[in-house]
Formats: C-alpha cells, sequence, structure tokens
C-alpha cells in the first residue's frame, strides 16, 4: 500500500460510531424509551418554569385567599394550603430535587468509583481496608447516616447532597470493585500490561472502559434513590425547607389535609412515582444496550 | 550481547533456575520448579505440556507479567528481574507475547486499528496520527488481515482474524523476542495451518526467536529447533526437535508421543497408556513428579528427585533410568 | 443396498435458526444412518452444524431461535422427527415420551465435563438420579447401580460420595460417560467428549470409550474435528462443512481414498507427527457465513478445483462405490478416479 493518509481510510471504511450504535440497541427497549421521554419532560418543564411563572412570587409567597382550591382550569392541579399553584411548585421542585439527586449520585460515583477502582485493581492490603471502611458504611442505614449528617450541619442543598452522596458511597465502591474484579484478570488486560500500558492507562482504557456498563446503570438507579431520599429527608423536616418547594415537602405540608383534600397529594406523588420509574428503565436499557457483545 | 566464546553460539536469552510459587491455602504452589535453559538468536524453542504443567507461567515469568519467585533471566546480556518498573516497559519493547484465546486477549472495545497501534501510541514510538496508521496498514498487510477491517470490532471477527490482529500487536514494535502461548490451540484445524505458516515465514523474514508453548507436540515438530518438555514444574527432557521425535527417554514424553491420534489408518503404533492422574503441584515432595504414574518407577524414584542432566550432547534428560 | 438394522436414520434433516435479522443456515439436508453397534465419526470445523445435528436427535434443539425445517430421524425403529403430507417436519412424539428416549435409548456427552455436573451434589446422587428417572428402582438400589457404573469407568465406587471438585478433569468426563451409560442407551452421541483433556487423560478415555461400546455394544456417534480420533475410534466417517455432508465413506475411502477437496485440505493442514519435513498446505479463505452462504457450492470459494459450475449449482450427492459418496462437481462425469 502506498502512503496512506489517516483521512482517507477513516472516510473510506468508516467507523461504527459507538454512541448511535448504543443508541439503536437501546431504542428497541420500549420501556427505556418511554422512561426517556418521560424524564426529558420532566427536564423540560423545570428548565422552561420561568417562562410561565415567577418563582418568588408563585411558588413561595402566601396567597391565602386562593388557599386549598379543587383543579380548575387557572389551577389546573389546585392549590395548597397557603394558596400556591401545586403545578407551579411541582415544577420548581423538580428542579430542586433533580439538581440535588443528580449531585448526590455524583460525587457518590467519584468518590466510592475511585475508591473501588484502587481496591479493585491493587488488591491486598489497601483493598482491604477500603472494603472494611466501606463495610462500617453499609451497616449504617443509608438514610440514618444522611440525617446524622444533615443534623451536624446545615440544612441546605450543598450539605444535603453530600449527606447524600456519602451514604451510597459504599454502594458504588463495591459495585465498581467488583465490576474491576471481573475485567482484571482478563488475557487482555495481560495483553496491556505486554506491550508495557502503565496501571493508570490500563485502569482508565481497557478496566473502566469495559466496566462502564453495571456501572452507568448504578449511575441511574442511584439518581432515582437519590431523589427519593430527598423527598424523605424533606418530608421529616431534615432536608429542602419551606418555602422552597420540594416535592417531599409538599407531601408533608399536604398532610394535615390529605382527608378533605386528597388531590394534595396526587401531584407530588405521581412526580415522585414517575421520575424514579424513568430512571429505573433508562438503567435497564442501558444495561442491555451497553454490552458489545450482543450488538449484531 | 552476550555472546558464549565456547562453542560461539549467539544467545538471546538465558534462563536460570526460575521458579515460580504461588501460595495457596495449604502450602505453595510450585508452577516453576527450577527450570534453566537457554535460548539461541533466530531459534525457536517449543515448550510442551499437559495443563497445569507451569508451561504458560514459565513464558509470563520471563517477560515479568508474573513476578518470578527466584531466578535470574537474562536477555541480551541484562538480567531483567532486576529492572524497576520503568525500565521493564522499555524492555517490553524487545520482548512480546501472542497468547492462547483471541477471543479474550483483545479488549472488545478497540477496534482493529486502535488495538493495533496502541503500542506504539502509549510507548510514543510513532507519535504522528497519520504515520501510525500508515504502520498499522503495514503491519495488517504483513499478517494478512484486509486493509477494509481497520475499523471493525474484535467480536464481529472470527478466531483466525483475531490472531492475526494479536500477531501484529505483537510485531508492531520489532520486537527480538516473542513467547508464543499456545496461539493457534483455540483455532480450527484449517485456520490453524495458516497462522502457523504465517508465524513461520514472519519469523524467518524478520528474524525473530520464539518461544513456542503449547501442549500439542505435532504442532510444534514443524516449527521448534529444540524442545522442552515440562511436567508439573519441572523441565523433564529437553533436546534437539529431531532428536527427542526420534529417541524420547523420558517414560513420559513417550507416553506423550504415542497419546497422540494419528491421522492415518495405516502403520498405527501401541499406544502407552499412563495409569491414574496427575499429581498435585502443591508441596511436591522430594521424589520424582512422574513417579506415580511411571510404568518403570523405582524405589529410588520415589525417594530422590532427578536432576536434569546431559546424557548424549544436548540431550537433557531428568530421569534415573536414563544415566 | 440391502436394508440394514440401522439404531439412528437421520433423513434430509435441515435445521435452521430464524432471528429478527437473519436466518442461520445450520444444518442443510443431511442422511445420516448408523447401524447397531458401528461407531460414526462426525468431523467437522466449528459452525459446520455438527452439534445441531446432534441436539436435533434428541429434539434438544433451542426453539426458538431454532426450526427444524425439513427431514425425519429415527431411533431405533421409533419416528423421532416425523414428515406430514405438506412436507412440513414435526415431533412425533410427546414430550413426555421424548423424556423417557433420552437417557433409555440415546444418551449425549458433551465437550466440557466441568460445566457438566452439578457442584452441590455428590456424584453419586447424580448417577443415581438419572437411573431412577428411568428404571423404577428405589433409592437405595439406584445408589447401588451407580457405583457400578463408576466401577466400569474406571472409579473406586466409594468416590460415589465425593463432590464433583474432587475429581480431575478426566475423573469427570469418565463420571459423564457414567451417566450416559447408567441406563445402557443403544446410541451415545459423543460431542468432542476429549477435547477439554489433556493428550495422555485423551488417551485413557478413548481407550475406555472404544472398551465400553464393544462391552454394551452401543452405536456411537462421534462429533468431532480431530481426525487422529476418528482414525482410531470409527468404522464409518462423514465429513461435514456448512451444514452438508461433503464426503462420507469407511474409514478407508476417507483416509486412502481421499476424494473431496475439503477433506484433503482438512488432511493437508494437520502437521503429521511422523512426517515432520512435510509444509503445511492450509485452506485458504474461511468458512462461509452459514446465514450468508454461497449459491453454489458452500465450499467453491476455498477450493483450487473450482469451476464456474461450482458457483452456481450446488453438487449433487455422487456414489463412488457402495460405501462412499462425495458432493463435488468434479465427479459429475461417473469417475471414481481421484481429481485431487
Amino acid at each position: 500500500m502506498s502512503k496512506a493518509n489517516y483521512q482517507d481510510v477513516q472516510k473510506k471504511y468508516k467507523k461504527k460510531s459507538r454512541l448511535s450504535e448504543i443508541w439503536r440497541q437501546f431504542r428497541k427497549n420500549k420501556a427505556a424509551v418511554f422512561g426517556l421521554v418521560v424524564l426529558l419532560i420532566i427536564i423540560l418543564a423545570a428548565c422552561s418554569a420561568d417562562l410561565f411563572w415567577d418563582y418568588q412570587k408563585d411558588a413561595c409567597d402566601l396567597n391565602i385567599p386562593e388557599r386549598l382550591q379543587k383543579p380548575s382550569a387557572e389551577h389546573i392541579l389546585g392549590t395548597d394550603e397557603m394558596g400556591r399553584d401545586i403545578l407551579c411548585r411541582l415544577v420548581y421542585g423538580a428542579r430542586v430535587s433533580l439538581r440535588v439527586g443528580i449531585c448526590a449520585a455524583t460525587f457518590a460515583l467519584l468518590v466510592g468509583g475511585t475508591l473501588g477502582c484502587i481496591g479493585g485493581y491493587y488488591g491486598g492490603k489497601v483493598d482491604n481496608l477500603i472494603m472494611r471502611v466501606t463495610d462500617v458504611l453499609l451497616s449504617i442505614p443509608g438514610l440514618l447516616l444522611a440525617i446524622a449528617i444533615m443534623s451536624a450541619f446545615k440544612t441546605t442543598e450543598f450539605f444535603l447532597a453530600l449527606a447524600l452522596g456519602i451514604s451510597y458511597i459504599s454502594k458504588f465502591t463495591r459495585i465498581v470493585r467488583s465490576s474491576i474484579l471481573s475485567v482484571r484478570d482478563e488475557e487482555y488486560i495481560v495483553a496491556a500490561r505486554a506491550i508495557g500500558a502503565k496501571d493508570s492507562t490500563i485502569i482508565l482504557r481497557h478496566i473502566l472502559l469495559n466496566c462502564m456498563a453495571p456501572i452507568l446503570v448504578q449511575y441511574a438507579l442511584a439518581i432515582g434513590t437519590r431523589i427519593l431520599s430527598v423527598s424523605t429527608l424533606s418530608y421529616i423536616g431534615m432536608g429542602i425547607q419551606a418555602p422552597t418547594p420540594d416535592w417531599g415537602n409538599m407531601l408533608s405540608g399536604a398532610r394535615t389535609y390529605i382527608r378533605g383534600n386528597s388531590y394534595l397529594v396526587m401531584g407530588p406523588g405521581m412526580a415522585l412515582l414517575l421520575t424514579i420509574c424513568s430512571f429505573n428503565l433508562i438503567g435497564d436499557g442501558l444495561r442491555d444496550a451497553l454490552d458489545p457483545k450482543l450488538k449484531k | 550481547m552476550s555472546m558464549n566464546m565456547e562453542d560461539n553460539r549467539d544467545v538471546l536469552l538465558e534462563v536460570k533456575n526460575l521458579k515460580k510459587y504461588f501460595k495457596v491455602p495449604n502450602g505453595y504452589l510450585h508452577a516453576v520448579d527450577d527450570v534453566s535453559f537457554t535460548l539461541e538468536r533466530g531459534k525457536t524453542l517449543g515448550i510442551v505440556g499437559e495443563s497445569g504443567c507451569g508451561k504458560s507461567t514459565t513464558g509470563r515469568a520471563i517477560l515479568r507479567l508474573i513476578e518470578p519467585t527466584a531466578g535470574e533471566v537474562i536477555f541480551e546480556g541484562r538480567d531483567i528481574t532486576t529492572l524497576n518498573k520503568s525500565q521493564m516497559r522499555d524492555m517490553r519493547k524487545d520482548m512480546q507475547i501472542i497468547f492462547q484465546d483471541p477471543f479474550s486477549s483483545l479488549d472488545p472495545r478497540q477496534t482493529v486499528s486502535q488495538a493495533i497501534e496502541e503500542p506504539l501510541k502509549i510507548n510514543g514510538i510513532i507519535k504522528d496520527k497519520n504515520e501510525r496508521l500508515e504502520r498499522v496498514m503495514e503491519l495488517m498487510k504483513t499478517v494478512g488481515l484486509a486493509e477494509r477491517l481497520v475499523n471493525t470490532y474484535p467480536h464481529e471477527l472470527d478466531g483466525g482474524r483475531r490472531q492475526r490482529i494479536g500477531i501484529a500487536r505483537a510485531l508492531a514494535m520489532n520486537p527480538k523476542f516473542i513467547v508464543c502461548d499456545e496461539p493457534v490451540s483455540a483455532l480450527d484445524v484449517s485456520i490453524q495451518a495458516q497462522i502457523l505458516n504465517l508465524m513461520k515465514e514472519i519469523q524467518e523474514d524478520l528474524g525473530l526467536t520464539y518461544m513456542f508453548i503449547t501442549h500439542d507436540l505435532s504442532v510444534i515438530n514443524h516449527f521448534a529447533d529444540d524442545i522442552g518438555v515440562m511436567y508439573l514444574g519441572r523441565m523433564i527432557e529437553k533436546a534437539p526437535t529431531e532428536t527427542l521425535f526420534e529417541n524420547p527417554m523420558h517414560p513420559y514424553t513417550n507416553a506423550l508421543l504415542s497419546a497422540i491420534p494419528v491421522p492415518s489408518i495405516h502403520n498405527r503404533k501401541e499406544r502407552i497408556l499412563l495409569k491414574g492422574e496427575v499429581g498435585s503441584p502443591v508441596n511436591p515432595k522430594p521424589m520424582c513428579r512422574f513417579a506415580t504414574r511411571c510404568p518403570y518407577a523405582t524405589e529410588q524414584c520415589f525417594q530422590e528427585e532427578p536432576e536434569l542432566i546431559e546424557v548424549e550432547k544436548d540431550h537433557f534428560v531428568a530421569c534415573h533410568m536414563c544415566k | 443396498m440391502q436394508e440394514k438394522d440401522y439404531m439412528l436414520k437421520i433423513e434430509d434433516l435441515s435445521v435452521q435458526y430464524i432471528t429478527e435479522d437473519e436466518i442461520v443456515y445450520a444444518v442443510n439436508g443431511i442422511n445420516l444412518n448408523i447401524e447397531k453397534g458401528k461407531t460414526h465419526g462426525l468431523v467437522g470445523e466449528t459452525g459446520a452444524g455438527k452439534t445441531t445435528t446432534a441436539l436435533s436427535i434428541l429434539n434438544l434443539v433451542p426453539d426458538p431461535p431454532g426450526k427444524i425445517i425439513t427431514g425425519s430421524i429415527s431411533l431405533d425403529g421409533e419416528d423421532i422427527i416425523s414428515v406430514d403430507d405438506q412436507g412440513n417436519s414435526y415431533p412425533a412424539m410427546s414430550e413426555r415420551q421424548m423424556e423417557h428416549i433420552r437417557g433409555n435409548k440415546v444418551a449425549m456427552i458433551f465437550q466440557d465435563p466441568m460445566t457438566a455436573l452439578n457442584p452441590v451434589f455428590t456424584v453419586g446422587d447424580q448417577i443415581a438420579e438419572a437411573i431412577q428417572l428411568h428404571e423404577h428402582v428405589d433409592k437405595k438400589k439406584a445408589m447401588e447401580k451407580a457405583r457400578e457404573v463408576l466401577e466400569i469407568v474406571g472409579i473406586p465406587g466409594s468416590r460415589a460420595d465425593d463432590y464433583p471438585h474432587q475429581f480431575s478433569g478426566g475423573m469427570k468426563q469418565r463420571v459423564v460417560i457414567s451417566m450416559a451409560l447408567a441406563c445402557n442407551p443403544g446410541l451415545l452421541i459423543a460431542d468432542e467428549p476429549t477435547t477439554a483433556l489433556d493428550v495422555t487423560i485423551q488417551a485413557q478415555v478413548l481407550d475406555l470409550m472404544k472398551d465400553l461400546r464393544k462391552k454394551y455394544d452401543m452405536a456411537l456417534l462421534m462429533i468431532t474435528h480431530d481426525l487422529g480420533i476418528i482414525a482410531e475410534m470409527c468404522d464409518e466417517v462423514s465429513i461435514m462443512y456448512a451444514g452438508r455432508i461433503v464426503e462420507h465413506g469407511n474409514l478407508e475411502d476417507i483416509f486412502d481414498h481421499t476424494r473431496h477437496p475439503y477433506t484433503q485440505g482438512l488432511f493437508n493442514s494437520l502437521p503429521n507427527i511422523q512426517d515432520r519435513k512435510s509444509k503445511l498446505k492450509p485452506i485458504r479463505g474461511l468458512m462461509p457465513d452459514p446465514s450468508n452462504l454461497p449459491l453454489g457450492c458452500s465450499f467453491c470459494p476455498r477450493c483450487d478445483y473450482a469451476t464456474e459450475k461450482c458457483k452456481t449449482e450446488p453438487p449433487q450427492k455422487i456414489w463412488l462405490s457402495d460405501t462412499h459418496y462425495v458432493e463435488c462437481h468434479l465427479y459429475d462425469d461417473g469417475s471414481t478416479e481421484s481429481k485431487l
């Protein structure tokens, strides 16, 4: 062959894009696509909230004359005990929930993932130490740990995310460690060492890329459970504080009026259900789509 | 360069008393136990043995993919067991390995070109993207991979083609020495022959030195200049290929040779059937490791471990009966 | 030819694996007969359709995606797969009857002895269970018989109380063989029974199988890629390529009067231990994709003797003698001499 030109060859035998391939597989799973659509609608609503409402006026300030109105054309989901539009609060609440949920899950992924990588790849004493620490963390119920942290610090979004993240670190450490262990002894890892690859190259390029699937799936599920925990903490008053709208404190506020006004809990309840379901469905879809051996 | 002045041989690799023990719950597993040999430049040494005899461990310990427990590996006059991590990485340019299983030795997420260019990239040998691709194309041509496969993934290819990728990858850095760890045993017969011929051609063209590990004596007799037979971590016989096939001395080598099913319905020879099973390599007693299965075993064999001694020129045997 | 006493008759069997993306033509119209007490070798490379053929005999082709398209199979005179008036094949017995046939009339041993045994039961329990499924005996009797069959394959009966992990690979394969033998099947299908074993252990296992076959007068279908094993074990051989039997004959026909270019190619790619100077002559190219077979002869793209006709027309079976047939256009002119 004469002079090979990078562009020419690349153009001629085009590499199938991995993303498009994953998307093709993902699309086959109808439930996962449904989850993705629901999630996108929620995100879109959360982003465009300011176009329809004024945050301070509609979502936070009291409006006693209009309190406890049943759903109507003006207030699609009705108003709450303070007279605020429920749909408006739901949408602003989505912002908080998603923000805190994603931050907490990401924090747990980064810290837990790094620990899991180190433990899984190097093994021995380091691994032992890391695993014992995660054992201790695991022995404390996640929510209790979060409550403990929240009572020690201020109840701000930052600390909420931190607390919920910390309580999930051990899960990620375990998942990342076990997926690394399953890949670490594959022959292509030895092969990479044989050509002189450094440890960092091996971990990042060969090991992590090949255990992306379980980690991403866990990440999607983690966001779901973190959002649920945000609501739980807010519900018992340890999370997002009124008047900032959050699905949890909306439920909490509604509980006194639930007998006569059951519509109050429908909104936040459904929002939680749909969000968490969609994250779970997306997680399932990713699991199938990310397996390279399933590709046809 | 180490030159053995006595018989003027150009020795590329010398392995001295190589040992690898693995710790297991009830003691130490002697995977490789005191193996020594020399390998001349441009020659092929075959290492033959059954599963668990330590042949693969020997190959990997030489490349320090597994850290040897004891012993020296002298490559071009340098004992590589004393090198530190980065010196060793440097050394790997000269010493490469081809793996047995082309299905697990390639990263499923790398395309053909990514797999072949990786050694060039991470060692900074060719920095320019275009030049690197040029080299990849050249290597693909050498190993007989069509240009159009450049961006395919391993799972889209068959075993023979995958093994060609493995070979191209090993050749990328112009090594002097390649450990071939059962490179054809996972392949179909018709593909096996293609790969064996390819490896032979490459060896002749590039003047490579091979250490060819296999369990199949019939594969190696076309390939090797010398053959070492291993049994439970020990080298029990070593001789030039022709000598080993014509005049095998160790009872185990004899049994191994006769056990190969011959694809012919004529001149069938009588088979030596071994009794019993391979013993355990964990904490072996100081006795001949083959004694429990050996039809000629005597009292001495159960009490004393035989040394590998030269019984005729270049023919080494570790057996009490062959002195 | 006179009608012989056949243990197994397969006629015009075709099996396809149908998925939403493609149809894999695994077996494409093969005939295979095994007389009682004889050993038949089925040789082929990965993807030739050997295992699918074996699974069809047991009616165990995974469905979906597997489907028996045409053909009939009968075992010791009983139809397992029959053909209806429209020419479609259907299973001739209920799953219950089939379960009775498996084990009693036909048993199969698989390639990997490591995965064929359940690690949580003792081997004695597992053999006894197989016996109890087919014979109405109590647990104690079954256990006694289990010890007996273990002795037959050369394992002390006292080891019946051991768990599979306490056995080595060769021993496990013996246990698997003893399980298959427990109910004296008339036909034993061995799918690469020694591929996972070391050569010296393989020699032991092959020797054992030869003895047992004689002792029980079983028919044996030996599936392998190793022509050496065939030479040693078999009476008749079928060479399979891309789902067709391309050459069939007795040992002498195949080994000394090789006619099909693929069979010849197989022999030439084998390193010959007795003649170490001979150069390896591999078959060029690759096995065709079974979901996209060539129009004519499936070996045509790799064949050195291929003509225009081979590209367009699938070859028919040509009988060269009473025992030997070949599917190759080279012999269309009726000559029986080798054209290779």
